[in-house]
């Protein structure tokens, strides 16, 4: 089995879900067969993790030719930047069908076809598969928050699927052009990624292709100012959809950044950095103070899921290894502290029928494990050192502060604002005295606190002793720099002047 | 000579364990069947009690090392290591660090033994010492971290715990509301030392980022970069050792049990920003503009916290007002190049302050949570031994000749002087005046005179040995930690100078015995004038004033608060406002919208045409077929 891990990873569940979707199966036997494939992707998952070398290149590759006369191939594979995105997928999804129970069984296929089409996502190696991957995986958001989401879903499902299609169909254009340009100088049609690298890209539709594509990841992540899907979705979209959502798929944005537009597009990449990289800070800082006045706490979480997504993908406009390996190292952190967050959201409003923050109080006398495990979530999403989000968060800034003292400055704004929202909404939620709705609040149960306790110790864990996850994806991040000085394209178009003098000081 | 030892990680790892320990029995516990209080507090003593032993064997190890290669180091493990990054979890015991490791573990000791008597009967017995165990953890690693990176850790740390103790009392919003503010102020601060580490690791820290390897790079620090990582890391310290213009959070952090106030408010967390100082003092001696701003900061503190501490009648108020100020004092020694004579003062400090702490918390304990001065008076005659206590601590608070208090204040003044910063000497001396005033107001009303409220004055008693112990030694510390660094005009040898010398960067003053004496002459009147304003006006029992013009605009705090909660927290909450109600409706989604409405307009243009009737239809074919044979004829030229 574990030499074709990557395609039972994709197709296992791919398939089941499919298969379960028609199979008259009670919507119990749905959940456990669920849990159990999700739980299957994530053995597979740990043994990738723990087999997995660092080595900078593509390992567990599988290669069969596909469609011969376009050069497509089903190839995947993983490196030091799939990994990470791959562990949080495999590390999370079990959580869907643990924590809470579902309207239909069609909620559980699709979250398994969901789980299929992220993994491939990650593991692509070839264009068409990456984009294949990545369209599918929409379906069944639009399904799930169609069907099983809040008030206001239709409006918010037709929002995000118009939105992530035009985005992608920009994405088709630029691949197209990017194997045509692959076809004209080599004389071969090819679609592998990795081959991409070495083309020449110039001119108008080169700029044309970057924008399309990274227009795409943008939607995707989102990245300020295509951020206005997201409120509506991540409230309306029922918890659990919204954890992955949050969790994983944004960081499958920011993946396809640093897969297909920064080695590809190197010389637009440099050019227009500084722009994506204040699009990144501004949507920290503008989603962040939107978070602040937030009265319902799942909307503040998506705010605050927001402002984080702007810092993260700021650590691949930077363009060094820190800030690169910073982000690539939020990805899970970030997936760990605020997917528990959202779980945690979900978890209040069942037992208090309300996502109102006003309406809410003292949690933490009635339900202490609770109120432990939230706080070590929220601390780690505000990048307390001791936790995973303090790791990620320097790196960046740090990056950010080489890359441009004016972005680094901004960055480092966000070690305030997270903190400014999520004390205010703790305070009122946990602290301060019981309310009528809280009055009867239970605390996790021993089933529950066994289902976040792994989590939480993996945001302990990251914080304390980052060193073997960092060793895991750092030699990829260092090649991914590299690369890019090779081809001979300033990794920095304009140097500031605190760039130079520092280069002064260290010569 | 080996420098490499196995034990300073498991300094700061025994709190911590004593932390985790307690916090999960807590955790599991405390909504059904209690832990008993006795278990509590033996665990939460035995990590602090194992950590002072452990630091002793510290600097017992260091002083047997020769005076230029006294430092002990472990590498515990590599944290992160990204490209030209490389950050150890390594700890440093240096003569710096354990002086700091000396009096935070004895004091820390000290008062958690002190707050198993405070603490006896609150319903959250366990949690409060799993928090303090978890402060004292945090501070250690703060203080023994090889790099900034580490102290960092420490850093943050310290400021977590300090929140969360400051809401410990969470039921009430002020008490949560004031640990909030702590945090985010803290933060504020955080930035700029995060900033400012930043820059120091591009400048010079890509050939190591610790405190030795960036010592030995300081030379490469261009001056202006010199002077901006110096402010930068400044504006960290302000946040945390509350100084100018983020001192607001550290008085309403009044708002946690005493024992706090006296262990983080006052005794150890808000010295943490001086020690940064001294810490970088090789990067502050290249950059003297960073230093004088560091100087007159700290002197302008001390003096605006002066004034507020004059008005004030919350007793632990008073207290944090005099931290403040003292602070600020430190900050001036540090800032004016004397590293030592700073340090030397967050030395002499933590023992009186703390006494004070402790010794206001043993007058509110008996008093039953009153903590208004006012509403005191005469409690010598009920509690002898915190009167005596407290008188000791109020004499080296007040700067009293032969008390510690004195000794290090006055070095400090005077290195002011020597150093060439005549103004910050002359504020010094003004702030040494009211700081005697403001200190015996606030004892004349608290233990002379006659009771201002005869029943709570009759229930009044002198708190248990487990307290009044810890007061005793902590006053016979007040008393005689100043003669450890005793100037060589008293006969001494400054040992605390010497002792510190490896670990900074400091030059000898240019003084004379001339200005020494001059410093010290001053001082002294200053303090006698100091005490004889407040005797005349208080000795002899006083009756509570109507506050008015200065002295109301002074007890309202300048109205700072009122200020900034206009000029930014308001702001701040309504540009939040104005992008949920007109940014993110209009602007930001702008686009979407009009793509949306170009889509309708194009749907409604082409509609025009779906008339619906068949014979418009067949006209549309007709003239579509005209239209395709015409273009066929042309193109085919038939």
């Amino acid at each position: 089995m574990f030499e074709h891990v990557l395609s039972v990873m994709i197709f296992l569940p791919l398939l089941a879900g499919v298969a379960l979707l028609v199979l008259p199966i009670a919507k119990s036997g749905v959940r456990a067969l669920g849990l159990g494939i999700s739980i299957i992707v994530l053995i597979c998952g740990l043994k990738v993790y723990v087999d997995f070398v660092g080595s900078g290149g593509l390992e567990f590759v599988e290669k069969h030719s596909w469609i011969t006369s376009l050069g497509v191939n089903y190839h995947v594979g993983v490196d030091g930047i799939s990994l990470f995105v791959l562990m949080a997928a495999a590390i999370l999804f079990p959580m869907v069908f643990m924590v809470f129970g579902a309207k239909s069984k069609a909620y559980y296929c699709n979250m398994l076809i969901a789980l299929g089409a992220m993994v491939g996502a990650v593991t692509a190696a070839d264009l068409i598969v990456f984009y294949i991957f990545w369209e599918i995986m929409l379906l069944p958001i639009f399904f799930i928050i169609g069907l099983y989401g809040g008030e206001k879903r239709i409006a918010a499902t037709i929002k995000i699927t118009i939105y992530t299609i035009a985005g992608s169909l920009c994405m088709l254009a630029g691949l197209l052009y990017i194997a045509v340009a692959h076809h004209t100088q080599t004389g071969q049609w090819s679609f592998e990624i990795a081959q991409m690298a070495t083309l020449e890209l110039q001119g108008g539709f080169a700029v044309a292709a970057f924008i399309g594509m990274m227009l795409a990841f943008a939607i995707k992540i989102p990245l300020f100012p295509f951020h206005t899907w997201l409120p509506d979705a991540y409230t309306e979209a029922p918890t659990s959809t919204t954890f992955i959502l949050s969790a994983i798929m944004a960081k499958i944005g920011v993946y396809g950044v640093i897969r297909l537009v920064v080695p590809v597009f190197e010389a637009e990449m440099a050019r227009y950095a500084i722009v994506l990289a204040y699009c990144g800070v501004i949507g920290l800082m503008y989603c962040g103070i939107a978070a602040i006045i937030q009265k319902d706490f799942k909307r503040m979480l998506a705010f605050s899921s927001a402002s984080h997504m702007g810092i993260i993908a700021l650590g691949i406009f930077c363009m060094n290894v820190q800030a690169l390996t910073g982000t690539l190292f939020q990805i899970v952190a970030h997936a760990t502290s605020t997917g528990v967050l959202f779980l945690f959201a979900g978890i209040l409003e069942e037992r208090t029928e309300t996502r109102h923050i006003e309406d809410l109080g003292g949690v933490a006398s009635k339900a202490p494990i609770f109120a432990t495990f939230f706080a070590i979530a929220m601390l780690a999403s505000c990048g307390l050192p001791g936790t995973s989000g303090f790791i990620g968060e320097f790196l960046i800034i740090l990056g950010a502060v080489k890359f441009n003292m004016v972005i680094g400055v901004l960055a480092g704004t966000s070690v305030v604002i997270g903190v400014c929202y999520m004390l205010w909404m703790f305070q009122r939620v946990f602290f301060e005295n019981v309310t009528a709705k809280t009055e009867g609040f239970k605390d996790l149960s021993p089933y529950e606190t066994a289902v976040f306790l792994p989590v939480i110790i993996i945001i302990l864990v990251m914080g304390i002793y980052p060193q073997p996850f960092i060793a895991k994806v750092e030699p990829a991040a260092q090649k991914h720099i590299l690369q890019m000085a090779v081809k001979g394209k300033p990794q920095v178009a304009e140097k500031n002047e605190f760039t130079i003098q520092f280069e002064l000081t260290n010569n | 000579m080996q420098h490499t030892v196995t034990y300073l990680g498991l300094i700061p790892l025994m709190p911590l364990v004593g932390a985790v320990v307690m916090g999960l029995m807590h955790m599991f516990t405390c909504t059904g069947r209690r832990i008993s209080e006795k278990v509590y507090s033996f665990l939460a003593v035995i990590g602090p009690v194992l950590a002072t032993i452990l630091a002793l064997k510290t600097f017992l190890e260091l002083r047997q090392m020769p005076e230029e290669a006294r430092y002990l180091s472990q590498k515990v493990f590599t944290w992160f290591n990204v490209g030209e990054l490389d950050v150890a979890m390594g700890f440093l015991a240096d003569p710096l660090s354990v002086l700091m490791l000396l009096f935070v573990t004895f004091i820390g000791t000290l008062i958690h033994f002190y707050s198993i008597g405070y603490m006896a009967e609150d319903e959250n017995y366990g949690k409060f010492f799993a928090y303090l165990n978890l402060f004292l953890g945090s501070m250690l690693i703060l203080v023994l971290g090889d790099g900034p990176v580490v102290m960092f850790v420490g850093w943050e740390g310290v400021g977590l715990c300090s929140y969360l103790l400051i809401s410990f009392y969470s039921k009430d919003r002020d008490n949560v509301l004031a640990g909030n503010k702590a945090f985010i102020v803290n933060r504020i601060g955080d930035l700029g030392f995060i900033l400012g580490m930043s820059l120091l690791f591009w400048a010079i820290g890509t050939g190591g980022f610790d405190y030795l390897s960036l010592r030995a790079n300081a030379e490469a620090l261009t001056p202006a970069l010199g002077i901006a990582v110096c402010l930068l890391l400044f504006v960290g310290a302000t946040g945390k050792s509350a100084q100018i213009p983020l001192y607001v959070w550290l008085p309403d952090a009044m708002a946690g049990p005493t024992p706090v106030s006296a262990l983080i408010h006052a005794a150890t967390m808000v010295t943490a920003g001086v020690y940064m100082v001294a810490r970088f003092s090789f990067l502050y001696v290249q950059a003297p503009l960073a230093g004088s701003v560091v100087a007159w900061v700290g002197i302008l503190t001390a003096l605006l916290a002066a004034i507020f501490g004059m008005f004030q009648k919350d007793i632990k108020k008073v207290l944090a007002y005099s931290t403040v100020s003292q602070l600020g004092y430190m900050f001036a020694g540090v800032g004016v190049a004397a590293y030592s004579a700073g340090i030397f003062h967050v030395f002499t400090h933590a023992f009186f302050k703390a006494l004070l702490f402790l010794g206001a918390g043993s007058v509110i304990y008996a008093l039953h949570h009153q903590q208004d001065i006012w509403k005191m008076g005469g409690l010598k005659a009920e509690m002898p031994t915190t009167y005596w206590t407290m008188l000791i601590g109020c004499l080296a608070l007040a700067g009293c000749p032969l008390l510690s208090g004195f000794f290090s204040k006055d070095e400090i003044l005077y290195m002011a002087l020597a150093n060439g910063y005549q103004g910050v000497w002359l504020v010094g001396v003004i702030v040494a005046a009211m700081t005697a005033y403001y200190t015996f107001r606030m004892f004349f009303l608290v233990f002379h005179g006659t009771p201002r409220d005869q029943e709570a004055f009759d229930h009044a008693h002198e708190s248990p040995k487990v307290m009044t112990v810890p007061l005793v030694i902590l006053a016979i510390g007040a008393v005689f930690a100043g003669y450890l660094n005793l100037p060589a005009i008293f006969g001494g040898d400054q040992q605390v100078t010497h002792w510190l010398a490896p670990s900074l960067v400091e030059h000898h003053p240019h003084g004379s015995h001339a200005l020494e004496l001059l410093a010290i002459a001053t001082s002294i009147v200053a303090f006698a004038i100091g005490i004889f304003i407040a005797y005349k006006k208080y000795g002899q029992g006083a009756e509570e004033p109507e506050f008015k013009g200065f002295a109301k605009f002074a007890y309202n705090l300048f109205y700072v608060d009122q200020l900034y909660h206009n000029v930014l927290v308001r702001p701040y909450k309504g540009i939040g406002s104005s992008i949920q109600n007109m940014l993110e409706p209009y602007v930001t989604d702008g686009h979407v919208k009009l793509s949306t409405l170009l889509y309708q307009l194009l749907g409604r243009t082409f509609k025009i045409f779906q008339v619906g009737y068949v014979r418009i239809y067949a006209i549309y074919m007709v003239i579509g077929l005209s239209l395709m044979s015409l273009f066929l004829s042309q193109t085919l030229n038939l």
